[in-house]
């Protein structure tokens, strides 16, 4: 299952940097989805992470993309349909014929 | 059958084999396994490339067919996963030609696009006090009451998916609807683990936006 929060700490594989000193929200909220991805570079996702110890309103702007993550999960529909008869009975034949 | 997402690479192969034996030996629990497993993220592919879910049910089980009565030419070079899809996809590319539609991952750079995340007006300009962060900052949306998304709202997240990019519903679909690792989109559809992530960033963001302008209005 992927991440739809922040990384573990240390993982930041296919790692993206920023040459800047600090984090902006306009900047930030570009940069949410690679930090949840852990695909910031450690220097960024040390910015990353000041500038929500910072910005209540950035950790709100989170909580919508984490909440929008989750709302989406529920539209998973449990059950496939099912499998169409004419697959089914080749797969009969196969059985029939001794696989 | 474990999801291929949460097996290492020498366990895929185990269960592949598995797989393989079951379906040459007409096996139709495993079969159906298999199928209930593959078919989401199935639709949702073939459905990127053509005008109609018909088409995209279509394609799903000429796929099928396609497998079930050609699982002894299959080599096991690649994961039984990558070859379901390598069918898919070229039956999807045969109908998507018929259709004259552009397929969705030719070869156009994702980055061609400028589409910022959040509306550039919510944001100080570079003449304010503190350009760059927010001007009109985002509310919270969560009350302790109202855990869970309501009908309505979920409608509302539904109308918004699909006015997404078909890329970026595909994506959004495969990883936050289906739950697939970014691993698994980047190999079933030959993306860069930087497209795929910049398709889930635009869609994730239309989606937020969408789902903010509509609970705020709901909330006055």
């Amino acid at each position: 299952m992927h991440s739809s929060g922040p990384p573990q700490k240390g993982h930041c594989a296919g790692a993206i940097d920023l040459p800047v000193d600090e984090v902006t929200c306009q900047q930030f909220v570009e940069l949410v989805t690679q930090y949840f991805e852990g695909a910031l570079a450690p220097r960024t996702l040390t910015q990353v992470e000041e500038h929500l110890v910072m910005c209540d309103w950035c950790v709100t702007y989170v909580e919508h993309v984490q909440a929008t993550i989750a709302s989406l999960s529920q539209l998973r529909e449990e059950r496939s349909p099912e499998p169409p008869h004419a697959v089914l009975a080749a797969l009969r034949a196969r059985k029939a014929g001794g696989g | 059958m474990r999801p291929e997402s949460t097996l290492a690479p020498a366990q895929v192969a185990v269960q592949d084999e598995q797989t393989v034996a079951a379906l040459r030996a007409g096996d139709e629990w495993a079969f159906r396994d298999l199928y209930a497993r593959t078919y989401p993220m199935m639709k949702r592919v073939a459905r990127a490339y053509v005008a109609s879910d018909a088409v995209a049910e279509e394609i799903v089980q000429e796929t099928w067919m396609a497998v079930v009565t050609g699982i002894d030419r299959f080599e096991g070079r690649s994961a039984l996963g990558t070859w379901i899809f390598s069918i898919l996809t070229n039956q999807a590319k045969t109908h998507s030609a018929r259709e004259s539609r552009a397929l969705p991952f030719s070869s156009v750079a994702v980055r061609d696009a400028n589409e910022p995340a959040v509306d550039p007006d919510r944001f100080q300009k570079d003449e304010d006090a503190w350009p760059g962060h927010w001007a009109t900052p985002p509310r919270p949306w969560q009350k302790p009451e109202r855990r869970l998304l309501s009908l309505e709202a979920r409608g509302h997240l539904k109308a918004a998916l699909a006015q997404l990019p078909d890329r970026q519903r595909l994506i959004v679909g495969l990883r936050d609807i289906e739950g697939h690792s970014a691993a698994e989109v980047c190999d079933r559809l030959g993306l860069s683990r930087e497209n795929q992530r910049v398709l889930l960033h635009r869609g994730r963001s239309r989606l937020r936006a969408a789902l903010e302008e509509y609970l705020e209005t709901a909330d006055l």
